[in-house]
């Protein structure tokens, strides 16, 4: 342990009569606390997976019934098939997101190629503001504007293009693209600013030695810009796909409905249309969530073991 | 001296956190749900009577659980002046209806410890009971013992206890009645009905509609005859909503119920007991209704916005007459029957479908399952008798009006005694014959239907009769007001029918099945049968929407099967017969009582 001393004589403060990792621990432990409070303390609910829980009454009351719930999701073929049905709408939408994760790297190289610093500025804050809509809203919007007597199908029937209104709302063609769709449009500027950062804080002195060099503005990109972000990128290429199975619910819940529900219902939605919705049946949408956790942390893991094996680097 | 600074700062951060964290615990939810503000009371009574604040001299924000109320917030306007000048406190309403999300409201609030000061709920599926062993309602017995009006209602306060499987009373019933449970308890019009413009079908000549299936002709001329609403927008015959969906779609089961059926989980089993359908059976009444429906969106009948307009939207298309047939007198009549159309002869009347025997609900001198009650941790829990007990004095029951039917608001200002019998007063004409209208600042001022009572909550039956008047307390029933219904659409309607209203005509034809009000509740459900069930009703809801809007016959049919594999694969089976035991049980309690 290192004491810091007082070198001149003077009273010394109480603060630096601490230890120094001592001082350092105290930083951090509010946040500790949060993380306890938030994150640990929440996981006693798994509880309620091994129980009958009925709302009102406390836990004692009700009956233990071990894996039952464990086992119900895999109880005949079309249990199975439910469960099959979400999952692959779940790794579906994920997926199809992780695809296109490129692109908010590829907004902001490119955002950061425009001269005019207004302009830049503009785009910026007009691509990032529809990350703060809530989805509730979004869909009003939506709505607003594609159902059958929104803005667009009064448009082209004022045309005279079409006859009947389209549905767009209420149809179950290509939702996992419209879905997909959305979600650029309200977090692609907000994804690049993580890019954004790592780009200003490339060593200029990279760029001026390759423009010597007779770099044009896409080599520049190609050979400086973009190699600097890859680290950025797979870490957060990482942790996303530790995130597979939670895509979130928000989404899907407020353009969910009777035409589309086949190809929407993600697991998060499924677990809430199951345990929240209809009554009675927390327990197997806790036994659900309990099992996305497990598959998350595996998933995280071994995603992990392959990045120090390629890469030779670890995130957690 | 600054470093010491720096850590009280540190400190006082920490604490800071710890206090907004805090936060989520016990401690707050109690304090949150206190009634109390301890606002001074800022009106003295100046009644001889104790009341208002000389009686209560602590101002109270009391919440109201509601589970039946399409209204959330503070109730305002004259209904919340008459309850502060009564009581000094306000009612908070907390609506799962509003809240949306189906049962979530109430699992979240009941897991929390405390459903409001004041709960009104449905008493079935175990749900009183459960809420009794969970602490969540006070113990009432000695308050109700040295009330005035509730403690006459005996029976039905012995039915809840043994219903809450107890000796004490904690849930008194609505909807008590002193008539006999074969009488129809809803007054002039029942709940159900096929309801049409009726200017629009005498147009054509009033055709014969032996069945169901013959209104769609019907409808389509109507529609192609009048294409626009009175505002220019298009019409349409029918439009659906989704938002009362639950084991069913709830719009498909509603014509059910002009033959006699109603719902009991997955079975529609008729009134008199003679048959029980389970509702995917591909013959059952049910998916009859989906075809006429298909049939309709074939014929181009349906509004496309059905499939996801909400019912407020849709209530708007009724009063703008862009909609032509109502399920239920309330939708279409109360939307769109206003003195001023009717008086143009326009509105909507029910249609006399010549083979329908509309299912009636009788009165039921036990009361309904809808129960109020006080919960646990009520401040003031003898203020909150006092207020259910004034809700079933006659002056509460006509007080306690609904925005859409029912009794007709306080004595003096929409009604008065004139000559020995109650009749509207200029005012109540004005607000309740044409369904809303500005209230006068003496009664506390803004509208009629906003300053309405949205407890949602009918402790007497209101066909029954006032001991005050010598009428009954529904304002629709009194002569006087009969009289004053000479408009050219009742007219009309009367010479075609012969009758003097839906009740007599359907009485005169023997077209209504009653079911007689019993003291059958259906028992509470595990959770294997709920989440059975959760899981079929998601897909026979989504299925049936979809057989509505297919696009073909075989389409339709392949839906139709579809939906009826996966639901059985589902568990489907084991859920009916739950289901049906319940119905079983139902009828042999009407039996008893027949």
């Amino acid at each position: 342990m290192r004491q810091i001393k007082a070198t001149n004589g003077e009273k010394v403060g109480i603060l630096k009569r601490i230890p120094h990792d001592k001082k350092l621990f105290f930083m951090i432990a509010p946040f500790l606390v949060l993380v306890l409070i938030f994150s640990y303390f929440p996981l006693y609910g798994w509880v309620y997976a091994f129980y009958d829980y009925r709302a009102p009454l406390p836990l004692s009351k009700c009956d233990f019934v071990g894996f039952k719930w464990f086992k119900f999701l895999f109880a005949n073929k079309y249990q199975i098939a439910e469960v099959v049905r979400v999952l692959r709408n779940t790794l579906a939408m994920s997926g199809l997101g992780i695809l296109t994760s490129f692109l908010p790297l590829l907004f902001a190289v490119f955002l950061n190629e425009i001269k005019s610093k207004r302009f830049r500025k503009f785009v910026q804050t007009f691509t990032t503001l529809p990350n703060f809509i809530s989805w509730v809203l979004v869909y009003s919007v939506a709505f607003s504007l594609f159902s059958t007597t929104g803005m667009f199908n009064n448009l082209l029937m004022e045309l005279g293009w079409i006859s009947e209104p389209l549905k767009f709302l209420d149809s179950d063609s290509h939702t996992w693209l419209t879905m997909l769709l959305w979600n650029i449009w309200k977090t692609l500027g907000w994804g690049a600013i993580m890019y954004l950062a790592a780009i200003a804080g490339i060593d200029q002195e990279l760029y001026e030695a390759a423009r010597v060099d007779g770099a044009g503005r896409f080599k520049l990109i190609r050979h400086i810009t973009i190699p600097a972000l890859l680290p950025t990128y797979f870490v957060l290429l990482m942790l996303s796909i530790a995130n597979l199975l939670s895509n979130g619910m928000d989404q899907y819940f407020v353009f969910a409905n009777s035409f589309n529900k086949q190809h929407i219902e993600v697991l998060d939605l499924y677990v809430y249309n199951l345990g929240i919705t209809s009554a009675r049946s927390l327990s197997l949408a806790t036994a659900v969530s309990m099992m996305k956790s497990f598959v998350s942390v595996t998933l995280l893991c071994v995603v992990n073991f392959m990045s120090k094996k390629t890469r030779g680097e670890s995130i957690v | 001296m600054k470093k010491f600074k720096r850590l009280t700062a540190l400190v006082l951060a920490l604490t800071l956190a710890m206090a907004s964290l805090s936060g989520c615990g016990k401690a707050k939810e109690d304090d949150k749900a206190t009634t109390s503000e301890a606002v001074e009371a800022t009106e003295t009574a100046d009644g001889e009577e104790l009341t208002g604040a000389d009686k209560y001299p602590e101002f109270l924000t009391v919440d109201v659980f509601s589970n039946q109320s399409n209204f959330q917030g503070i109730q305002a306007g004259w209904f919340g002046k008459i309850v502060k000048e009564k009581f000094n406190m306000e009612l908070n309403i907390i609506a799962p209806n509003v809240a949306g999300g189906g049962d979530t409201l109430y699992q979240t609030r009941s897991a929390a410890g405390n459903l409001g000061d004041i709960v009104f709920m449905g008493s079935e599926n175990g749900r009183l009971s459960d809420m009794i062993e969970a602490n969540l309602l006070l113990d009432i017995t000695d308050y109700v013992a040295n009330s005035e009006y509730i403690k006459t209602y005996t029976q039905g306060i012995e039915w809840m206890k043994s219903v809450g499987g107890t000796d004490k009373i904690y849930a008194i019933p609505s909807l008590v009645s002193t008539q006999s449970a074969t009488t129809p308890s809803e007054g002039l019009d029942l709940t159900y009905g096929p309801y049409i413009r009726w200017d629009y079908y005498t147009e054509l000549g009033t055709p014969e509609i032996k069945t169901f299936e013959d209104l769609l002709p019907i409808l389509k001329q109507m529609q192609d005859a009048h294409p626009t609403s009175d505002s220019g927008k298009p019409t349409y015959a029918i439009s659906l909503f989704k938002d009362w969906d639950g084991n069913m779609m709830n719009n498909a089961k509603q014509p059910t119920c002009l033959y006699g059926y109603d719902e009991m989980g997955f079975v529609l089993s008729k009134a008199d007991g003679t048959d029980y359908q389970s509702i995917i059976d591909s013959d059952s009444q049910y998916v009859r209704v989906l075809k006429f429906f298909f049939d309709a969106n074939q014929m181009g009948l349906v509004d496309p916005e059905s499939t996801t307009q909400d019912y407020s939207i849709m209530y708007t298309k009724y009063q703008d007459g862009a909609v032509l047939y109502s399920p239920w007198p309330w939708l279409g009549q109360s939307a769109y029957n206003t003195v001023d159309n009717k008086a143009a002869g326009k509105g909507f009347m029910v249609a006399p479908v010549q083979d329908m025997t509309i299912l009636s609900n009788g009165c039921s001198p036990q009361g309904d399952k809808y129960v109020a009650s006080v919960g646990a941790k009520a401040k003031d829990p003898q203020r909150m008798v006092d207020f259910l007990d004034w809700l079933y004095s006659p002056e509460g029951i006509m007080t306690n009006c609904a925005p859409i039917d029912g009794t007709c608001g306080p004595e003096g200002m929409t009604w008065e005694m004139v000559d020995g019998r109650p009749e509207l007063t200029e005012l109540g004409k004005e607000l309740l014959l044409n369904g809303d209208g500005a209230v006068p600042d003496e009664f506390g001022g803004g509208s009629w239907k906003e300053g309405s009572s949205w407890i949602a909550f009918n402790a007497v039956l209101q066909s029954d009769i006032n001991p005050n008047t010598g009428f009954s307390y529904k304002y629709n029933l009194w002569d006087s007001v009969l009289e004053l219904k000479e408009t050219p659409l009742d007219t009309s309607w009367k010479e075609k029918m012969g009758a003097k209203s839906t009740l007599e005509y359907l009485q005169n034809n023997n077209q209504i099945l009653i079911a007689p009000g019993c003291d059958f509740l259906s028992p509470a459900e595990d959770a294997q049968i709920s989440t059975l069930r959760s899981q079929c009703k998601a897909i026979i809801v989504e299925n049936s929407w979809k057989m509505i809007f297919a696009d073909s016959e075989d389409e339709f049919n392949s839906l139709l099967a579809t939906m009826q594999d996966q639901v059985k694969g589902l568990g489907y089976d084991e859920v009916l017969e739950f289901d049906m035991q319940n119905a079983k049980d139902q009828n042999a309690a009407r039996d008893a009582v027949r």
